[in-house]
């Protein structure tokens, strides 16, 4: 017979994901300033938290893992958390809402997700899975600083991980980029538990049959359970989270938005000459131009 | 107040001695930042170094050299290779430390550094978030211009909806990702009387390849002050296994030309690029894409977008620079990210239906149509004119 | 490694119903499916028939899902069965629905994304409970043995153990070619099919095929429509979209290569066919250029979206089940309230946007298949160690005159397959004594097998009765004594006997020819038949436009590599593959561009041929 996938919750993780605005080509809508217009945008789990849920759904598929999802935001932000649960097949949904978590930076942000990870049932969070960072906002900063509140060894720009449960240690790749200098792949191990920011490029792979026959059984589980959401769902506001109220929301935030501006027009550095896109013969002498600067003379 | 937060901390990126390009940007930025911010304020507060690793004293020098006043310098051999919860223990450490701030000024006041910049990279990134985290202070990520300024504020929660002056703040700016739009953040304290706090680093994370470093003057005097890391067992739970370099399967440099698009492709993506690939091949170029392509915007079929909307050919300030003979933007709009990454190339053709786009300040032929029209032409022509080199070449 | 006791290669309707079979016995069983669901890659006629032979037993689909006549995941059932004789505009109808009524419980018309979903839903449901299921995106690369256990390595995932393999991987079965079991079947043994889906409201397919809403047609065609070759076209009615179809021997294609799309736009250009599959269609006119740029951009944007409300509205309208929906949701209170808003909408895009209605027909997907004869290629000995082939894999399909059977024939052996193995999962023996030839054995016995072995003459005679009406000059002057021989009921008996001892083969020749296919009809449709006036021109999609609207998930390496590429072969295949896949090169050289390729195997016989990766290929939505 086969070998079943273990049940005994070995493994606990959790993910924290953002609802944010739709940045897709015939989806998004722009003012006439060039900001987003967010009223017509539509909203959605963001990308990078829809990586992240999936390399949780890894670890439930593998290692039978026991999985949470987080997020903060207003009432709406449940919709995040189904989509979510669509992907991992989540067993408990956490909406971390409250009026005074507006207004919220990375820092008073980080301190409400850290408190709301330490509320997951089934015992001590193992690892958290975060996206790279948000399609809106892009500091890619609350993943790091919750991990740092919670104490939890931070890995960053992961591309694959294994757990081995015995010594509860986790193995993990890296991607590191050195800007324009070069590209470092790093294998590591830690100890749980792990806060870990998944790189886009993260692809969930499950390679054996054992493994893609509980795949099979978890996403339709997952389809049951994202159609009933509400019943996995505990909304949690600042007294439920035991934390000081000074220190989340706009109070709780040392950085605020300024202004915002279009960049101005740089000047200048080169003087174009204007060619006709439907005139061959312009065409064509731009293309004797290109040939020239490739190193060779064109012969006529 | 003032005595409290002193100087600008630069945390310095290098792999085994090799200073990452981007830390010589920031101390070079760093450097023009706090000469005027001393002249301004008649001041003396200094830019100070702070470099973590094991048996690079030479690159200290080097930093002197590039603008740093003070190089603070803590080697171990933990810390060769960069683990984030050792090097964020041990920056926090250095940043709180008094006594080190002595030796190069009047200390006894001094809680934190004014200022301090990281690396917007992989490493600089994440470790600008844990150490700010650690000091509970606040942080700008991305950052592409920053100014010194004395500002009145009213903020319904900073300052309880009164005008107050905040002299000496950091005006942080990080552009969106489409290239247009400028956010700016601002660090400040919570001078509301219901909730006082100060915040101080005020710090941010600098994109690589905005700034210039300072032209090398080894006639600059400055001192490195050595720091003994304190950290436990603990901190050091984690285990490099294995490193190594990888080379993009993306090669720009060993190309004389680059084609390169963007959102102009939107009315038939998969089409669009096709024709794209097709004057790559003709020229023998490799293939670019703008910032927001990598994000996937589009929907294409599953070959093209691995093969083409991927972070690892995105040109600009966010991914790579270059520099070939010959650069070929198509249906690029030329926000400033994209321009600082491929400014320097030898002859630049854009093309475009808008004449009011940016790029036609920035490049030597502006041909004006949409791509789907002018690329098929080109192709033909290039086809046409191409025996001709043959011919010479033999 | 994993080791299972059965693994199934294959998701189609066969490898399905095994996977049924064997977990409602309680066997473990895994399958193995190479496209990214189960019927991504299946494509059919088709029609599923259910039997009730006089001589033997047929395990048929209701047998092995019970749920099956109450959810009937499928079209419609068929109860008109027509074969035209085609010449230009002339036509001549036989009435042939007793032969789709002969020794048949039923027969639907079926799509197969939709059948095998269904099929994958209840074989997993019942595969899971006993540790089994359907493993989907894996390509089967290589098989080997260790200690008499199958070996079996993918592109995809960790190889695992196997004790009992059941290849049910199709036509082009890589199972076979790569453990030798059987040759790849050659041109003479296969029929190519193609077809298209088109598109036709629900209400106007029963007003013009006069059926009721559980009613079906479908119809056949001979003659000039098969443009010489031999075979014939097919038009099944599903619930609201027709598959119109053709399928030819495959030889004949070879030696006068014609190409697959243009035969079945021979088909689609016949007026009987142009007339069946006619509907009204919304035509954009071109938007005024000396708009300025956001006025062309909004008007645009506008027309599209009151087309699409239309097309939709129409569909709805037409629609029993659609129609009951939108009245019972409170939007309309009754059929005549849609409709009204139906011709608003229609007047308001022909009065302000000047939208034209015109008569065309719609094309929703195009596809293509090899088939292959089961009188001439089927497996005399079906099995390959502890491999059971089951279906097209087997070479067995049935090819009888008109009639053309897979699905039904797959779901039998399936069931043959999986009693042998479960048979010999109990003794834990799976030798070629035990298991093998059990199974040979219980094939032997299927009546599909004799019906690719012997003339059936009860069938025959029904043929005879249905050419009732045939002037004897015409059939009587080619076949003359035979068809005296055969109108006699006691000599037809006779030389029936005599043909089935002669062999069927022999006799294959005589029937299956141009004369039988095409020149027959064409007489008949020219001397006796009626005339029939097409209302309009189809507007035919070219072949760039049919594969542009089918999907694929692009494997950027090629699947199929050419070995011989100035072979006599691959030049045919440049006209031959349904997609163009194929080219001349300048010196000579035939080349493949992989893109296009929906995987049907016409190319198999001189190529390194393969399916694509894992999930990889072409996506069909209709199949």
């Amino acid at each position: 017979m086969t070998t079943t996938t273990t049940t005994t919750k070995d493994l606990n993780v959790a993910v924290i994901v953002k609802l944010e605005p739709d940045f897709s080509e015939g989806n998004v809508s722009y003012n006439a300033d060039g900001t987003l217009n967010r009223a017509e945008t539509k909203s959605i789990l963001g990308p990078h938290s829809a990586i992240a849920s999936s390399a949780a759904f890894y670890a439930k598929v593998k290692y039978g893992a026991r999985v949470a999802v987080g997020t903060m935001g207003p009432p709406i932000a449940e919709s995040a958390l189904q989509q979510a649960q669509l992907l991992c097949d989540a067993d408990e949904l956490h909406l971390y809402s409250d009026r005074i978590f507006a207004g919220a930076d990375t820092l008073a942000t980080a301190e409400v997700l850290g408190a709301g990870i330490s509320k997951v049932e089934g015992g001590k969070v193992d690892i958290v899975f975060s996206g790279h960072r948000a399609s809106d906002g892009e500091t890619g900063q609350t993943g790091p600083q919750t991990a740092w509140k919670l104490g939890y060894t931070f890995l960053g720009n992961v591309v694959d991980y294994s757990v081995d449960l015995q010594n509860r240690l986790l193995r993990a790749r890296r991607l590191i980029s050195l800007q324009g200098f070069y590209d470092i792949i790093e294998e590591v191990e830690a100890p749980l538990p792990v806060f870990i920011s998944i790189d886009p490029s993260y692809k969930a792979f499950f390679n054996t049959v054992s493994q893609r026959l509980a795949l099979e059984k978890y996403q339709k589980e997952a389809k049951l359970r994202a159609e009933n959401y509400k019943q996995f769902l505990k909304v949690l506001n600042t007294q439920q989270l035991g934390i000081d109220p000074k220190l989340v929301g706009l109070p709780g935030s040392p950085t605020i938005v300024y202004k915002v501006e279009r960049i101005p027009k740089a000047k200048a550095s080169r003087k174009a000459e204007v060619v006709d896109g439907t005139n061959r013969d312009q065409i064509a002498k731009v293309v004797s131009n290109m040939y020239e600067v490739l190193g060779g003379m064109v012969i006529k | 107040m003032t005595s409290k937060y002193q100087h600008l901390y630069v945390v310095i990126e290098h792999d085994d001695g090799v200073p990452v390009p981007v830390s010589l940007e920031m101390l070079g930025e760093a450097r023009r930042l706090m000469d005027g911010f001393n002249k301004k304020y008649s001041s003396d507060e200094k830019v100070v170094a702070v470099v973590l690793g094991h048996n690079v004293h030479k690159l200290c020098e080097e930093l002197i050299y590039y603008g740093a006043d003070y190089v603070i310098y803590a080697d171990s051999p933990e810390l060769r290779s960069r683990r984030n919860i050792i090097d964020t223990k041990v920056i926090s450490q250095i940043a709180r430390n008094r006594e080190l701030a002595a030796k190069f000024s009047n200390a006894s006041e001094f809680v934190k550094p004014r200022y301090m910049f990281f690396g917007a990279d992989s490493i600089g990134r994440h470790l600008s978030s844990t150490v700010l985290a650690e000091l509970e202070s606040g942080l700008a990520s991305d950052i592409n211009k920053l100014v010194v300024e004395d500002l009145e504020l009213k903020h319904e929660h900073k300052t309880k909806g009164q005008a107050i002056k905040y002299e000496k703040t950091l005006e942080m700016y990080r552009p969106d990702f489409s290239g247009f739009l400028w956010t700016t953040i601002l660090c400040l304290d919570n001078r509301n009387p219901a909730n006082e706090r100060e915040y101080h680093p005020q710090a941010c994370s600098i994109i690589p390849g905005v700034f210039a470093p300072i032209e090398r003057d080894s006639s600059r005097r400055g001192e490195i002050v050595d720091y003994i890391p304190k950290f436990d067992e603990h901190d050091l739970r984690v285990r490099v296994l294995d490193r190594k370099i990888v080379k993009s399967a993306v090669d720009f440099d060993s190309h004389k030309a680059i084609v390169s698009f963007g959102k102009g492709v939107k009315d038939s993506p998969e089409q669009n690029i096709k024709l794209v690939a097709e004057l790559a091949k003709e020229i023998e170029a490799e293939v670019g894409i703008s910032l927001p392509i990598s994000k996937k915007p589009f929907s294409v079929s599953e070959g093209t977008n691995s093969t083409y909307m991927i972070p690892d050919r995105v040109i600009g300030t966010s991914g790579r620079k270059v520099a070939p003979l010959l650069y070929i933007a198509a249906g690029i709009s030329g926000a400033m990210q994209h321009i600082a990454g491929m400014k320097e190339s030898g002859f630049i053709v854009a093309i475009n239906p808008d004449e009011n786009s940016p790029i036609k300040d920035e490049c030597d032929i502006f041909i004006k149509g949409r791509m789907e029209d002018v690329i098929p032409i080109l192709v033909e022509e290039l086809r046409k004119q191409r025996p001709a080199i043959e011919v010479k070449k033999k | 490694m994993e080791h299972y006791d059965v693994a199934i290669i294959g998701g189609g309707s066969a490898g399905l119903a095994a996977l049924k079979q064997l977990s409602d016995m309680n066997k473990q069983a895994i399958l193995i499916e190479a496209g990214r669901k189960t019927g991504s890659k299946n494509i059919s006629g088709g029609i599923l028939y259910s039997k009730k032979p006089k001589h033997g037993k047929s395990y048929n689909v209701e047998d092995v899902y019970p749920e099956f006549l109450q959810d009937l995941p499928v079209e419609r059932k068929i109860t008109q069965y027509m074969l035209h004789a085609t010449y230009l505009d002339k036509v001549f109808t036989m009435n042939l629905t007793a032969a789709h009524e002969y020794q048949a419980n039923f027969g639907y018309s079926v799509l197969l994304n939709r059948l095998n979903g269904w099929f994958a839903k209840q074989a997993s449901e019942s595969a899971e409970r006993q540790g089994g299921g359907i493993v989907s995106g894996v390509h089967v690369r290589s098989l080997s043995w260790q200690d008499e256990k199958t070996v079996v390595e993918t592109d995809e995932i960790e190889p695992f153990e196997a004790k009992a393999v059941i290849a049910a991987d199709g036509v082009n079965s890589e199972i076979a070619e790569m453990t030798g079991a059987r040759e790849k079947f050659t041109p003479e043994q296969l029929y190519q099919g193609v077809k298209v889906i088109v598109k036709l409201p629900e209400e106007i397919i029963e007003e013009r095929f006069g059926i009721g809403p559980d009613e079906g047609a479908a119809h056949l065609f001979a003659g000039d429509v098969t443009l010489h070759h031999i075979g014939g076209g097919f038009l099944y009615t599903n619930l609201d979209t027709l598959s119109v179809g053709a399928v030819y021997h495959y030889d004949s294609l070879m030696n006068r290569p014609s190409e697959p799309y243009t035969l079945v736009n021979a088909l689609l250009k016949n007026p009987l066919v142009a007339e069946f599959i006619k509907d009204q269609v919304a035509i954009k006119e071109e938007i005024d250029k000396n708009l300025p740029k956001e006025e062309q951009l909004r008007t645009r944007f506008a027309v599209s979206k009151l087309i699409k409300t239309w097309n939709d509205l129409r569909d709805s309208y037409h629609s029993r089940a659609a129609k009951k929906r939108l009245i019972e949701s409170g939007k309309y209170k009754s059929e005549e309230e849609i409709k009204a808003r139906l011709d608003s909408v229609q007047n308001d895009l022909a009065t302000k946007y000047d939208t034209k209605f015109v008569t065309d027909y719609v094309e929703l997907e195009y596809g293509a298949k090899l088939v292959p004869d089961g009188k001439r290629c089927a497996m005399k000995k079906p099995y390959y160690k502890n491999i059971l082939f089951i279906g097209d894999a087997a070479g067995r399909g049935v090819f009888v005159g008109p009639r053309i059977e897979g699905l039904n024939v797959g779901i039998d052996d399936a069931v043959r397959a999986a009693n042998a193995v479960a048979r010999a999962i109990d003794k834990q023996n799976f030798s070629t004594q035990y298991m093998g030839e059990f199974y040979s054995q219980s094939i032997e016995e299927s009546p599909y097998t004799r019906d690719m072995k012997e003339i059936d003459k009860d069938y025959l005679k029904i043929f005879l009765d249905a050419a009732r009406d045939v002037p004897k000059d015409i059939i009587g002057q080619r076949y003359g004594m035979v068809f005296k021989l055969m109108s006699s009921g006691t000599l037809r008996g006779l030389a029936v006997g005599f043909a089935n001892i002669l062999g069927y083969d022999k006799l294959l020749p005589l029937v299956e020819s141009e004369e039988t296919y095409v020149q027959v009809p064409i007489e008949l449709a020219e001397k006796k038949g009626r005339q029939v006036q097409a209302t309009y021109e189809p507007t035919i999609p070219t072949i760039a436009q049919r594969i542009a609207r089918l999907k694929y998930d692009d494997d950027r390496i090629s699947h199929i590599k050419v070995l011989n590429p100035k072979s006599e072969f691959m030049r045919k295949m440049v006209t031959l593959c349904p997609t163009l896949c194929y080219s001349m090169e300048g010196g000579g050289d035939v080349t493949l561009q992989h893109e296009a390729c929906i995987e049907c195997g016409t190319c198999s016989q001189e190529t390194d041929w393969h399916h694509p990766r894992g999930e990889k290929g072409v996506i069909y939505q209709y199949g």
